[in-house]
């Protein structure tokens, strides 16, 4: 038996502002694509079936599990990973200095997938409560935080924009 | 917020891990991506018992991108079975060979250019199997005969039976005014962190040298077992370390999954990728906790003082046996607890079932030791008429007890529980936290409940055999290295040979070694180093990694001050003990202007060897020095058993306060508000250290209410993935309220004592009590977990009515 | 966990989907709405379509409006589009409400109520809120268009009335009417598991506060949603207080037969949903339209 269904197909498509293309069977997960093809292995896998939010990305600015979602289905669009977050002379983000300043991650594996949820939400919501933090970041697991200290970060970095919106 | 300024021991210095991980430039295992590397997959048995019959390997191997399919057969003569620490062997190997034992068990392994082909030939690959008759209920398998044994040259699934007794159980129990009798089920659960297990290895045919990438630790220790099952020996290994994604125990014994990747690149010529998908994990990980039975019995005097504890215990195992009677042996470390109980009888059996095997779980058995004599303690109070906190009081080992020799032969170095219990309740009456129940929302109700527990730390190794008469692999060796070189121009480099877990070795090397030198950390450089290195690193497990790693760099800057301080004082022209070293410079006591900094004395000894003395090796080129720390007090245990010997000396302590609230209607539950107040002998980083406690008690809150791996009749995992696994979320775990004593430890190197563990060691018996609470009126007892909402139903029917 | 191999198809248009339907009838062909449940089966194998439809790229099958009185929403309407949605607040205000309970925040930005609808799972809560609201399912194929009633929608997990060369294009609320009340409760382990049972209710009530019509849906204890018929029809004419509350729910679990699962006893199940269904039912007595 071969793989007769395993027609390649070209996709072009912006990661972190740059344009990238690849070429990839229908069922190569975006997941692997970014991980394995781009070789931006900051996005991490943690169990491809949806629930652990590891994989978790910006597509067009929203956020997706890149594990449920084709490479192919990314053609054309806008991807956002956790390398895109630094700063222009390649030092951490404010959100990312934010989550060292907490002591919001231990061994860093789920840490991708929660800056990503973080950078929509603050996106979105600056304002949001510690309460309203906690159920944003409910799809996220992390099992050696406790969690309490990525909301302290999140909630931190939330007072800072709204300040620095008022002061603009 | 402040950014931490101080420097040295007790300052929350920021982390050295951070930077990569927080950029997405972490060094997981599965993000090394070598040239030509392949990647394998396994057919994993359907059945959880079953006779391998036949395997048609054909269509698989025919198809376009595989490189190799492999059966346990192929294998069994390229590679041993997998080491076990048990006294007889329950062999294992890591492709099945003769049978399966449990779901998931690998029956073959197939290598591909791309997982996705690699898992497109699993699914050819045909397998004719016998099936065997399924157990998978420890009770059973107790009375197994014929077919249902896993293990055949055992004659039935007990794979371990002993009873020992310490002190004078029969008086205590003889001569008790009161015992309190329970029986205990404790849940199946699991490390299940985020990180899978996944090893990378790359075999030269020429030289015949394996290069290794896993996310294992104690390469250096595993590794002549490692290759010795590989039929080589270690100056034909290499292994790297990488960046871990979460253990908490599970990753710290040799398993399958790093031995596979090695043969299979020896086989195919390439290096081989292996990363263990989720449901591979779950089902087939080799990484599975305690999930055990108790009938307790506590004797208790006139006085209202527990005299005798006797435990029964019954372990089920899985369909292995690796890590042997060691979580057993981590219990009785402090079986009696923070009580001054004089008397324990542990009568174990250990079963085998069709499940996947036990490894170890941050707490290791000592958590479940703990819930068990908590209870005992809370049925205590509810039979005695006493409030539970008095009976805990009373029961104390007082402060002028240490070090204190429990009955079994181990140490408690230092303590003062009363000030913890103490600290804990200012805590919760500050927060109110004794009035929540009061002002309960109407159909809830809420519950408090309190645990003071020990928390042991610093394993030494006699507590995988020391149940075992005549084990075949006595080992105690736990060292741990660091290896400490000052650079001509007075930076640093420290090289540690552990792992990162999420426990912050780097930051704990630079802080610690900072502290030492009185140098500033920007000028330490961490580095991890492989088995290229030489060096012995049990690395992270047992709650002691920070605690042997200070004693490797005190030893280490020991040594080198001596030799900062000659270079410094023949350069300064006096003798060694007219100088003090002290804030990276070497300075004459009687006149301080007269000085040589650490660069400048650095710069000498590289550069400027006939300068000095040529006779005198304390001049040698070059400021480096290693140490490697030993357990500083661990004993062998006697012949007999009678005395277990010192194996677990350094000992924390904490108590939890817990509230939960319940819904009546639905018995839905969630933990509201959470206090902890933990001893952990000296702070070396407190906001690290919060983090560890926060991190325990969070998988302490998953245990109590959420996880429990689920298998029906045929053995099959039911709830085999992260939908069904009830890790909590950020909306299962509250904000908690950590407060701090230190009683420094008598024994290591600054006082330091483990709490990697503490917070998962404490947490369930606070639940449990929480519950109680929540139901005083109906005379609940929680003796199992999880109290999900049907257990909790359950449990609730059955009581009698009010 | 990597998928076996399919052939990916985008059609940009209802009827070039429909033709792609019928193309690949032969082999095992599906359309891909959100991914979000499809796509953790082709993981674990546990789908193996031959050919992937994705849905994404078709208009028609978008955006949510009001004509006449009906709410019509698009099958490929994000859940987060519809949860924040105003009609959809205003018209069909027990969407929002169930909403809290359904999955995560990043999941429900992919996920679309036509997939969720289609794929039937039991613990899933909208099956049972559109047999609540009487919603009607808008079906296409070669031969046109026909409506199915949410209630005749749902035959069993994964399967339902959309025919093998069918594809659901729209869901039609009917709006609500003015004073009805709405009702949500679920429980589940976690936040955002499957219910271990959830119930939607809706509920006229006269001036009086006598019942005038009751529709109670219930997920999670079967292998479809469920509509409690007879409790709904016994409720017509009472006032809505504790006692007939407590009667409805247990006229519901009588006919309903628990069973036990891994984790679940039946009798908790059992006794949990006439808990929510009390719980539900005299929500109705305060929230409202």
């Amino acid at each position: 038996m071969t793989n007769e269904k395993q027609e390649t197909t070209a996709i072009t498509l912006t990661v972190n502002g740059e344009t990238m293309s690849g070429v990839v069977e229908p069922r190569m997960l975006l997941s692997d694509f970014i991980r394995q093809d781009l070789q931006l292995t900051g996005t991490h896998v943690g169990c491809e079936h949806g629930v652990c939010g590891a994989c978790t990305i910006l597509i067009d600015g929203v956020s997706v599990r890149s594990c449920l979602t084709f490479a192919v289905q990314a053609e054309g669009c806008r991807i956002e990973t956790v390398e895109g977050l630094l700063e222009r002379d390649g030092k951490l983000s404010p959100l990312q200095q934010a989550f060292s300043d907490h002591h919001a991650l231990q061994c860093g594996f789920c840490t991708p997938g929660l800056l990503m949820t973080a950078t929509e939400l603050l996106r979105t919501r600056p304002g949001a409560s510690r309460d309203d933090i906690r159920d944003a970041i409910s799809g996220n697991l992390c099992r050696c935080t406790g969690y309490q200290t990525i909301i302290d970060a999140i909630s931190d970095m939330g007072t800072r924009l709204l300040a620095e919106e008022k002061s603009a | 917020m402040t950014i931490e300024t101080k420097i040295g021991i007790g300052a929350s210095m920021p982390r050295r891990e951070d930077a990569r991980l927080l950029s997405g430039r972490g060094r997981f295992t599965d993000d090394l991506l070598l040239p030509r590397m392949a990647h394998a997959a396994m057919f994993g048995s359907p059945h959880a018992h079953a006779r391998i019959v036949s395997i048609d390997t054909a269509a698989a191997a025919a198809l376009k991108g595989v490189l190799g399919v492999f059966t346990g057969k192929d294998l069994a003569g390229v590679m041993g079975p997998m080491p076990t620490l048990a006294t007889p062997p329950v062999v294992q190997h890591c492709v099945a060979i003769e049978r399966a034992r449990h779901v998931g068990e690998p029956i073959a392994v197939v290598v591909a250019e791309s997982r996705y082909i690699a898992e497109d030939a699993v699914a050819l690959i045909e397998v004719e199997f016998e099936e065997l008759p399924v157990v998978v209920d420890p009770e059973a398998a107790v009375k197994s005969t014929g077919n249902a044994v896993l293990h055949p040259e055992f004659g039935s699934n007990i794979v371990h039976q002993s009873r020992h007794a310490w002190g004078p159980v029969e008086e205590a129990f003889s001569q008790a005014a009161h015992v309190v009798c329970r029986e205990f089920r404790w849940p199946r659960v699991g490390p299940q962190p985020l990180e899978t297990c996944a090893a990378i290895a790359d075999y030269d045919a020429i030289t015949g040298h394996f290069q290794v990438w896993a996310n294992m630790s104690q390469q250096s220790v595993i590794g002549p077992k490692f290759a010795k099952i590989l039929h080589t020996d270690m100056a034909h290994m290499t292994f790297h370390i990488r960046d871990v994604g979460g253990s908490f125990g599970g990753k710290a014994t040799l398993y399958h999954v790093p031995l596979l990747a090695a043969v299979l690149s020896r086989e195919i010529g390439r290096p081989v990728k292996f990363v263990e998908d989720r449901a591979e994990h779950m089902t087939a990980g080799n990484q599975h906790a305690s999930d055990r039975l108790y009938k307790a019995e506590l004797a208790i005097n006139a006085e209202n003082r527990f005299t005798g504890l006797r435990l029964r215990v019954l372990d089920d195992m899985g369909a292995y046996f690796l890590i042997a009677t060691g979580a057993h042996g981590n219990a009785l470390a402090q079986a009696t607890g923070p009580y001054q109980i004089d008397a324990l009888e542990y009568d174990l059996t250990c079963v085998v079932t069709n499940k996947t095997q036990q490894a170890p779980y941050r707490g290791f058995g000592g958590e479940v030791g703990n819930f068990v004599l908590e209870r005992m303690v809370d049925a205590a109070a509810a039979e005695l008429g006493v409030h539970p906190v008095e009976l805990r009081r009373r029961n104390f080992i007082a402060n002028d007890q240490f070090p204190y020799r429990t009955p079994v032969g181990n140490l408690y170095d230092s303590g003062d529980y009363t000030r913890v219990l103490d600290a804990a309740m200012a805590l919760a009456d500050e927060h109110k936290i004794w009035d929540l129940p009061k002002h309960a929302a109407p159909g809830k109700r809420i519950g408090v409940g309190l645990a003071t527990v020990n928390e042991r730390s610093v394993l030494s190794m006699t507590e995988f055999w020391l149940l075992d008469a005549d084990p075949i692999f006595p080992q105690s060796s736990s060292p741990e290295s660091v290896q400490v070189s000052i650079h001509a121009d007075g930076t640093v480099n420290v090289s540690i040979f552990a792992p990162h877990w999420g426990n912050s070795p780097e930051t704990m090397a630079a802080q610690i070694t900072a502290h030492e030198l009185m140098i500033p950390p920007e000028w330490i450089r961490v580095v991890q180093v492989g088995t290229d290195g030489g060096m012995l690193s049990k690395g992270p497990a047992g709650s002691r990694y920070t605690a042997m790693l200070a004693g490797a760099i005190l030893g280490a800057c020991t040594k080198l001050k001596q030799r900062i301080l000659a270079f410094g004082a023949h350069r300064l022209g006096v003798l060694m003990d007219e100088v003090e070293y002290a804030d990276g410079q070497v300075t004459c006591k009687v006149d301080t202007s007269r000085a040589i900094s650490l660069p400048d004395i650095a710069r000498a000894s590289h550069s400027h060897r006939l300068d000095f003395p040529g006779d005198d090796q304390t001049f040698r080129s070059g400021l480096t020095e290693s140490f490697t720390c030993d357990h500083p007090r661990a004993t062998l245990p006697t012949q007999d058993r009678t005395d277990l010997g010192i194996f677990y000396p350094i000992v924390g302590h904490a108590c939890h306060i817990a509230v939960i609230e319940v819904d009546e209607a639905t018995q839905s539950s969630r933990v509201i508000r959470y206090v902890a107040v933990h001893d952990a002998g000296t702070i070396v980083n407190p906001r690290l250290v919060d983090g560890q406690i926060r991190g325990g008690i969070a998988q302490g809150i998953g245990t109590a209410l959420y996880e429990q791996y689920l298998y029906d009749e045929e053995g099959q995992l039911v709830n085999a993935t992260l939908a069904d696994y009830g890790v909590p979320t950020s909306e299962e775990i509250p904000d908690m309220i950590l407060g701090h004593v230190e009683t420094p430890s008598p024994f290591t190197a600054y006082g330091i004592k483990g709490c990697g563990e503490g917070g998962r060691l404490a947490a369930m018996p606070a639940l449990a009590a929480a519950f109680d609470d929540a139901y005083r009126d109906r005379n609940l007892y929680v003796d199992r977990l999880p109290m999900t909402p049907s257990a909790l139903h359950t449990k609730l029917s059955q009581l009698k009515p009010v | 966990m990597k998928p076996a191999p399919f052939s990916f198809h985008r059609p940009s248009s209802i009827s070039q989907c429909l033709e792609l339907l019928h193309a690949l009838a032969d082999g095992d062909a599906k359309v891909l709405a959100g991914g979000q449940s499809l796509i953790p089966m082709m993981n674990f194998r546990m789908a193996q379509p031959e050919a992937l439809i994705d849905l994404s790229g078709i208009a028609d099958l978008e955006g949510i409006r009001l004509q006449d009185d009906n709410l019509i929403i698009g099958a490929m309407s994000r859940h987060n589009a519809i949860k924040a949605d105003e009609l959809v607040a205003i018209h069909a205000p027990l969407i929002s409400l169930a909403y809290d309970h359904v999955a995560h925040f990043t999941i429900r930005n992919r996920g679309t109520l036509g997939g969720n609808l289609c794929h039937s799972d039991p613990a899933s809560e909208m099956p049972a809120v559109m047999r609540v609201l009487g919603a009607q399912m808008e079906i296409a194929s070669a031969d046109g268009r026909r409506l199915v009633s949410a209630d005749q929608f749902f035959f069993g997990p994964f399967a339902t009335a959309v025919e093998p060369e069918e594809l659901l294009v729209a869901i039609r609320i009917p709006v609500s009417p003015r004073g009805r009340r709405y009702s949500f409760h679920e429980v589940s382990l976690r936040k955002g598991d499957f219910a271990m049972s959830a119930i939607a209710a809706a509920v006229d009530l006269d001036v009086e506060g006598r019942v005038m019509r009751a529709r109670i849906g219930l997920c999670g204890v079967s292998d479809i949603a469920l509509r409690a018929e007879n409790a709904e029809e016994g409720l017509v004419g009472e006032y809505l207080n504790l006692a007939a509350a407590t009667a409805a729910a247990d006229a519901a679990v009588t006919s309903i037969e628990f069973n036990d699962t891994a984790a679940i006893s039946a009798s908790y199940r059992r006794d949990l949903t006439r808990a929510l269904i009390i719980r539900a039912l005299l929500g109705c007595t305060e929230e409202r339209l």
